[in-house]
């Protein structure tokens, strides 16, 4: 649950990037922090194991300044993608307030996508959070593998394989690029505002 | 595609999942690599072809098994253990979000923090019976539920607690090691605890001690240096407890004995420091039986 503290006007929520391990979503927080300098004056913090594999978590905290009389501040997670970091994985999704899906585009980790998003609904779902109603955005990562003769998905088969139900925003993306990156924060945060207004009856 | 094309392209999706850290979807691509070469009579006599591929498979095992043994608890910096307190607590009561805080720092396995919270928080009277049961599942998360056990009887021979708070924390470890099938020789707790002639040694001022480390002066390992958990702490008392498995420990020590060149950790600090054996016991029952426990009186640093 973001913080909202109606006397000073700050709100401060949460964003989580999910998904399969190597899916890209340290590297979406890593283009994040390169390209928005300006929206933060933070290190991006990560606490890795071997190979640059997460460990615990990735931090961003974004500054984005004053939004209908608000001063909003996005707290940035990544989590582990690897499955036998679950209970890392249910730490950082407590008090989550929008989720981005990281999904590999590489064929040959359809089944790992699949996996992990049920992961999500089933974690959420022991907080109470459904899966249907949080702010949710789905990401095709790694799409420039195709043109290097890699075996990858096409958008329409992994909408159906993961999006049939959700009817999730979705963006095809080259996080090492960036390409796709930013579209991708800016509809969940668009989501996620949007739906802690309601909540919480914040406006100008 | 051509034979030759066909095994390029192969070897180019193996070396991209080798990359992208995806070692096991590269060892079964390099070994489909290596079936399709063996099948294919131009290429099976290429001995040189063979060898490379299953020096590949070998590297992607390689990889595999090094994410297998990697530590899962790193040792994080104050800096980044001060984050995390932060930023997994969200309770507005202060008290909670610091025990919130701990947890989270325990659940990402920095327990030797955690237990230092846990131990201002006690001191500072600060929800301390929740500091307090946190406190004992740390110990029997690091270390083993001994620890707890031992942490349990500081708690009540330094009189931290009153004596309803004794009795309430005992019941609650006693259940926790029941759970994991363990019957332990709790110390019994009065309502109102006798405290007298503790005060004496209470006032010797020393810093906590989590385990030290001592060069074997006699027996077969003469000169080896070994390391020993304290389980106890009394002022200058330490008490440490050698397995019964290492019996051939124990026979290093005997009572009188100067440890001269004796190196101590603590959570804030590693010094060295002078001893002597003050005691050396055989544990005849509860969970430690067949142990030694091994007393050391600290006098120098
Ligand atoms: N070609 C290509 N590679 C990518 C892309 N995004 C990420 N990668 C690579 O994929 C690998 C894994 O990326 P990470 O960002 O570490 O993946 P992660 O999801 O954080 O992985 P875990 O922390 O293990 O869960 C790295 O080698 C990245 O360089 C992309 O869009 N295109
Ligand atoms: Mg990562």
């Amino acid at each position: 649950m973001a913080v909202f503290n109606p006397k000073d006007r700050v709100i401060e929520c949460k964003i989580v990037y999910y998904g399969p391990g190597r899916s890209g979503k340290t590297t979406n927080l890593e283009y994040i922090f390169k390209a928005g300098k300006k929206y933060t004056n933070s290190e991006l913090v990560s606490i890795n194991t071997k190979g640059d594999r997460t460990l615990f978590f990735d931090f961003l905290p974004l500054g984005l300044g004053k939004i209908r009389g608000c001063d909003v501040k996005v707290q940035l997670y990544t989590v582990p993608g690897q499955a036998k970091y679950n209970s890392t994985r249910k730490l950082v999704l407590k008090n989550v307030d929008g989720v981005v899906f990281v999904a590999d585009s590489l064929e040959i980790r359809r089944k790992e996508n699949f996996l992990s998003l049920k992961d999500l609904q089933q974690n959420l779902a022991e907080k109470n959070m459904n899966i249907l109603k949080i702010p949710l955005v789905i990401q095709y990562n790694k799409r420039d593998l195709g043109e290097q003769g890699i075996p990858i998905m096409p958008i329409k088969d992994m909408e159906r394989d993961l999006n049939s139900k959700l009817k999730a925003p979705s963006f095809g993306a080259n996080a090492l690029k960036g390409k796709g990156v930013g579209e991708t924060l800016k509809k969940c945060l668009i989501l996620t505002l949007r739906h802690l207004q309601k909540e919480l009856q914040w406006s100008q | 595609m051509s034979d030759k094309e066909r095994i390029k392209s192969l070897i180019k999706e193996a070396a991209l999942y080798q990359k992208q850290g995806l070692f096991e979807e590269s060892k079964e691509k390099y070994e489909e690599i290596l079936t399709f070469i063996q099948d294919h009579e131009r290429y099976s006599k290429d001995k040189k072809l063979i060898d490379a591929v299953k020096g590949k498979i070998r590297i992607a095992e390689d990889n595999l098994d090094e994410i297998d043994k990697t530590t899962e608890t790193p040792a994080l910096s104050q800096e980044i253990q001060d984050l995390i307190s932060r930023l997994f607590s969200s309770s507005k009561d202060k008290d909670m979000a610091a025990i919130e805080g701990a947890v989270a720092l325990a659940k990402f396995g920095q327990y030797e923090k955690a237990l230092a919270e846990f131990q201002r928080l006690i001191e500072e009277g600060k929800m301390p019976l929740v500091a307090a049961k946190n406190s004992l599942m740390c110990h029997i998360a690091i270390s083993s539920p001994d620890a707890a056990i031992a942490q349990f009887e500081q708690w009540v021979s330094w009189n931290t607690f009153s004596g309803p708070d004794l009795k309430y924390i005992r019941t609650f470890l006693e259940n926790t090691l029941e759970k994991q099938g363990i019957k332990a020789d709790l110390p019994l707790v009065d309502e109102a605890p006798d405290v007298e002639g503790e005060s004496e040694e209470r006032e010797v001022d020393m810093i906590d001690i989590s385990s030290i480390s001592v060069e074997l002066a006699n027996g077969p390992r003469k000169g080896e240096k070994i390391e020993l958990q304290v389980t106890f702490q009394l002022g200058n008392k330490i008490s440490t407890i050698i397995p019964a498995q290492q019996k051939y420990l124990a026979d290093a020590f005997k009572i009188g004995l100067r440890l001269s060149g004796m190196q101590c950790f603590s959570p804030l600090a590693i010094f060295n420091a002078r001893g002597i054996v003050s005691g050396l016991k055989i544990v005849t029952s509860g969970p430690r039986r067949g142990s030694h426990a091994l007393d050391i009186t600290i006098d120098g640093v």
